[in-house]
C-alpha cells in the first residue's frame, strides 16, 4: 500500500504494519521515539495528539509496548506509533502538552519512568500506593464474593 | 508550582484553597487547588483519581460481552455512545457485517444518548449558575429519552444494548412511533431552554468572555469535541471519519466565534438541533431486517435454529463457554461522543478475553486545558468554566 | 430540643416531645450532596421534578455536611476517595443516617477489584441499602421511605444501631481497612 511504502521511507529501522483498523503503524526503536514524534506531527502532518497508552506484552525483553496515537486534520487520518521498552521512555510533554496527564497515567498504572515530564507523579491512584494494578503480573485484586455457599467452602461461618 | 509576576514583594499574600472532591458543582469528583491572589486565580492544578474504578484492568478478566457492562459505566451519561464505541472496535478486529437496519438503530441510539447528554449539560450548567429551573425542564425530557431506554432495554441508564454484532433486540413499532413524535416536538422544548437562557442578561455576563481557549491551545492540550469546536476548530469525527453511515446523513457542525464559556453553551445547544435532525432523517429512512449480524462467531443463533441445526448448537455453546475469540491484533475506532473523541484500544490475542483495552477518554484530554481557562480569571468563574468543560469523572478516571 | 438519653424524657410530656422530635426528624431529611458516579445522575433525577424526592422532605441537598443529616453515597468509593468519604460523613452532627445507594456503594457492584472499596460499609455504617445499578428513582425514593419509617419508630435509636446496639437490628460496623481514620 502507498502510506505503507511512504513511511516505510520516512522509518528506515521502523516496522510498518496495517491494523485491522486500518490504522497504519509504526513500531520505532526507543531510542528513535522523539525524532519519530517530530516527524509524525511535522512532515507527515499528523500534528494533534489523541492517545498514548501502554500494552504489557509480558516479554522477557521491553516488556512494555507504548502505543502513540495521532491523527491528520488535514488528511482524516490516524497514525499510530510504538515503541517497547522495559521500563523507561523520553517523555514527549516538552513537545505535545497534551501528552501530560496520559504519560502520568502510564507511570502510575505500568510503572514506566518518562524522562523529561515535568511533573511525574501518581495520577490515579493515592500518592503512597505500591505496585502498579496494570501490569499483567499484578493480581486484580478481587476478594471473594460472600454467599452463603461459599461460607461453607472457605469456613467463614 | 509556577507563580506568576502577581506574587511579588507586592502582593505576597496568596491564598491556596481546596475546592472539592465533593461539591456541588464538581460535575463528579473533581479536586482543584486554587492558588487566589485576592479574586483572581493565580494557578490551578486539578487532582483526579477520585473515582478510578480500575475498568481497563477489570477489562481484561473479562470476556468480551461481559466488557460491554463495563462500557457503560465510564461516561456514565454517553452509555450506548460508549457501547458503540466498544462494539466497533471489536467488529473491526472480527471483520464482522453489521445489518442496515442495526447500523441505522445505532445511530439513533446514540444521538439520543447525545440529546440526554447535552440536556443534562445545559441543566447542570445553569444549575451551577444559580439558576434552578432550567434543570427541571431539561430533566423533563430526558426523563422521556430514558424511557425509551427503559422500554427497549429494561434499563434507563445502563442499557449495554449495543453489542459487538449488533443491538440486542430490536425496537419495535410502538416505541419508534413514540420517538418519532418525541423528536418532533423536541425543537420546540429546546427552543424554550434558549428563552431561559441565552438571551438571558445574567446568563451571558456570567459565560461571555469568560474561559477563553484558544483553537490552538486546544489542539496542543488534546481538547476535542464541542470544546474543540467552539475555539473555532471544525473537527467533529461523525464527519470526518464516518462510521454507521453517517456519511448519508445530511448535518451541520456548529463552531463558536470567540472560544469561550458562551460560546461551548451554543456549541452544545446547536448540536441539540442538529441531532434533532440527524434523528429524524434515521428514523424516516430505517429499513426492515435483522439487527444482529449473521456470523455465529459473533453472535449466538436464534434460540429456534438451535431444535435443527447441529451447527447452531455448536455456535451456541462456544458462544457461551468462551466467548468471542477475536483474532491476534488490535483495533481503535474513533467515535464523536457528547464530549469529543472516544475509542476503545482493543488488543486482543486471540483468546476469549482482551490482554488490553483501553479507553481514550475524551474528558481526559478535555480536562488538561481545565487550568489553561481558568487561571488569570476570577474565583467566581470557575464554576462557569468547570460546567462548560461538561467532564464526567467515570471516563477521566476509569 | 434536650439532649440526652431518651430515658430523660418521661410521662406524657415527654413520651409527646420524643414523638414530636421523632416526627420533625424524619419529616425533614436533607441529604449532603454526595453523588460520586452514574448513580448521582439517578439521584438527580430523583431530586427532580419527575419524582421529586422534596415532597418527602428532602427539600434540597446540602453542601456541607455540617447542615446535612443523610449522606446518600452514590456511586463508587475509590480508594482515594475512601478518606474524603469518612471525613465527610465525621462532620455531619448526630443523628445521622446513611444510604448505600447502587450495587457499588452496598458491594462494590461490578467493579470486585482492587481500585475501589468493596462496599461502603466498611468505612462507614450503613442504614439502608438500596440494590441496583443504578438504582431507578423509584428504588431511592422506597429506601428513603424505608428509612424515614425506621426514623420515625425512634429517631434516638434509630441511627445505625447507634450507642448501644440497641434499635433494629442494625450493626455498628467500625472503620476498617487502611484507609479508616
Amino acid at each position: 500500500m502507498a502510506v505503507s511504502d511512504t513511511l516505510q521511507a520516512v522509518f528506515e529501522s521502523g516496522e510498518v504494519s496495517l491494523p485491522a483498523d486500518g490504522i497504519p503503524t509504526v513500531r520505532v526503536p526507543l531510542a528513535e521515539l522523539l525524532e519519530a514524534v517530530e516527524q509524525v506531527r511535522g512532515a507527515l502532518g499528523h500534528s494533534r495528539f489523541v492517545d498514548l497508552t501502554a500494552v504489557d506484552r509480558l516479554t522477557s525483553e521491553d516488556r512494555f509496548e507504548l502505543v502513540y496515537l495521532f491523527y491528520s486534520l488535514e488528511a482524516h487520518t490516524w497514525l499510530r506509533l510504538k515503541a517497547r521498552t522495559d521500563h523507561a521512555a523520553p517523555s514527549i510533554t516538552p513537545l505535545v502538552p497534551g501528552a501530560n496527564w496520559y504519560e502520568r497515567e502510564v507511570f502510575d498504572l505500568f510503572g514506566l519512568d518518562f524522562q523529561g515530564h515535568p511533573n511525574l507523579k501518581r495520577l490515579m491512584l493515592p500518592d503512597d500506593w505500591q505496585g502498579h494494578p496494570l501490569r499483567r503480573t499484578e493480581p486484580l485484586g478481587s476478594e471473594p464474593v460472600d454467599f452463603t455457599v461459599t461460607r461453607k467452602m472457605y469456613g467463614t461461618d | 508550582m509556577a507563580l506568576t509576576d502577581q506574587s511579588t514583594a507586592a502582593k505576597p499574600e496568596l491564598l491556596t484553597i481546596n475546592m472539592g472532591p465533593q461539591h456541588p458543582s464538581t460535575h463528579g469528583v473533581l479536586r482543584l487547588e486554587l492558588v487566589l491572589d485576592g479574586e483572581i486565580v493565580v494557578h490551578c492544578r486539578p487532582v483526579i483519581g477520585y473515582l478510578h474504578t480500575g475498568i481497563e484492568k477489570t477489562f481484561e478478566s473479562k470476556t468480551y460481552v461481559q466488557g460491554v457492562v463495563l462500557t457503560d459505566r465510564t461516561d456514565y451519561l454517553n452509555s450506548l455512545g460508549n457501547n458503540l464505541a466498544y462494539a466497533l472496535s471489536i467488529e473491526a478486529l472480527m471483520g464482522c457485517e453489521i445489518p442496515a437496519r442495526a447500523t441505522v438503530l445505532r445511530v439513533l441510539l446514540a444521538e439520543f444518548t447525545r440529546l440526554a447528554s447535552h440536556l443534562m449539560f445545559i441543566g447542570a450548567m445553569a444549575l451551577d449558575l444559580g439558576a434552578s429551573s432550567p434543570f427541571l425542564y431539561c430533566w423533563r425530557e430526558r426523563e422521556k429519552i430514558l424511557d425509551f431506554f427503559e422500554r427497549m432495554s429494561g434499563a434507563r441508564m445502563m442499557t449495554s444494548f449495543i453489542r459487538p454484532g449488533g443491538l440486542v433486540r430490536d425496537l419495535d413499532a410502538s416505541i419508534l412511533a413514540d420517538m418519532s413524535a418525541f423528536i418532533d416536538a423536541m425543537p420546540a422544548y429546546v427552543d424554550s431552554y434558549e428563552d431561559l437562557l441565552t438571551g438571558n442578561p445574567i446568563f451571558r455576563e456570567r459565560t461571555e468572555g469568560v474561559g477563553v481557549l484558544t483553537g490552538d491551545d486546544a489542539l496542543a492540550l488534546g481538547v476535542s469535541g464541542p470544546i474543540l469546536r467552539a475555539s473555532r476548530v471544525a473537527f467533529d469525527v461523525r464527519k470526518a471519519n464516518p462510521y454507521c453511515g453517517y456519511e448519508t446523513y445530511d448535518f451541520e457542525i456548529p463552531t463558536g466565534t470567540v472560544g469561550d464559556c458562551y460560546d461551548r453553551y451554543l456549541v452544545r445547544v446547536a448540536e441539540m438541533r442538529e441531532t434533532v435532525r440527524i434523528c429524524r432523517q434515521a428514523l424516516d429512512k430505517l429499513p426492515d431486517g435483522p439487527v444482529q449480524t449473521a456470523d455465529r462467531k459473533v453472535m449466538p443463533p436464534p434460540r429456534e435454529e438451535l431444535a435443527r441445526s447441529m451447527e447452531a448448537v455448536i455456535h451456541h455453546f462456544k458462544l457461551w463457554t468462551e466467548g468471542i475469540r477475536p483474532p491476534v491484533g488490535e483495533a481503535y475506532v474513533g467515535v464523536e461522543s457528547p464530549r469529543g473523541e472516544l475509542g476503545f484500544y482493543v488488543v486482543s490475542d486471540g483468546s476469549g478475553r482482551p490482554i488490553r483495552v483501553h479507553e481514550r477518554a475524551p474528558s481526559f484530554a478535555n480536562l488538561q486545558a481545565l487550568p489553561r481557562i481558568i487561571e488569570g480569571g476570577a474565583m467566581a468563574d470557575v464554576v462557569a468554566c468547570m460546567a462548560t468543560m461538561d467532564p464526567i469523572m467515570g471516563e477521566v478516571d476509569r | 430540643m434536650t439532649s440526652g438519653s431518651a430515658d430523660s424524657k418521661s410521662g406524657a410530656p415527654g413520651f409527646v416531645l420524643s414523638r414530636l422530635e421523632d416526627w420533625a426528624r424524619e419529616s425533614s431529611i436533607w441529604p449532603v450532596t454526595f453523588g460520586l458516579a452514574c448513580c448521582a445522575i439517578e439521584m438527580m433525577a430523583a431530586g427532580a421534578s419527575r419524582f421529586d424526592m422534596a415532597r418527602f422532605g428532602s427539600e434540597l441537598f446540602r453542601a456541607s455536611p455540617r447542615q446535612a443529616d443523610l449522606m446518600i453515597v452514590a456511586g463508587r468509593v475509590s480508594q482515594k476517595m475512601a478518606p474524603v468519604l469518612r471525613e465527610v460523613y465525621d462532620q455531619m452532627a448526630e443523628p445521622k443516617w446513611v444510604i448505600a445507594m447502587g450495587d457499588c456503594a452496598s458491594c462494590s457492584g461490578v467493579f470486585n477489584n482492587y481500585a475501589l472499596i468493596q462496599g461502603v460499609d466498611k468505612i462507614v455504617p450503613v442504614d439502608v441499602y438500596v440494590p441496583g445499578c443504578p438504582p431507578t428513582p423509584d428504588a431511592l425514593l422506597d429506601s428513603l421511605i424505608k428509612l424515614k419509617q425506621r426514623i420515625a419508630l425512634d429517631s434516638r435509636n434509630a441511627r445505625h444501631g447507634a450507642r448501644t446496639g440497641a434499635g433494629l437490628g442494625i450493626v455498628h460496623t467500625e472503620p476498617s481497612g487502611p484507609n479508616a481514620h
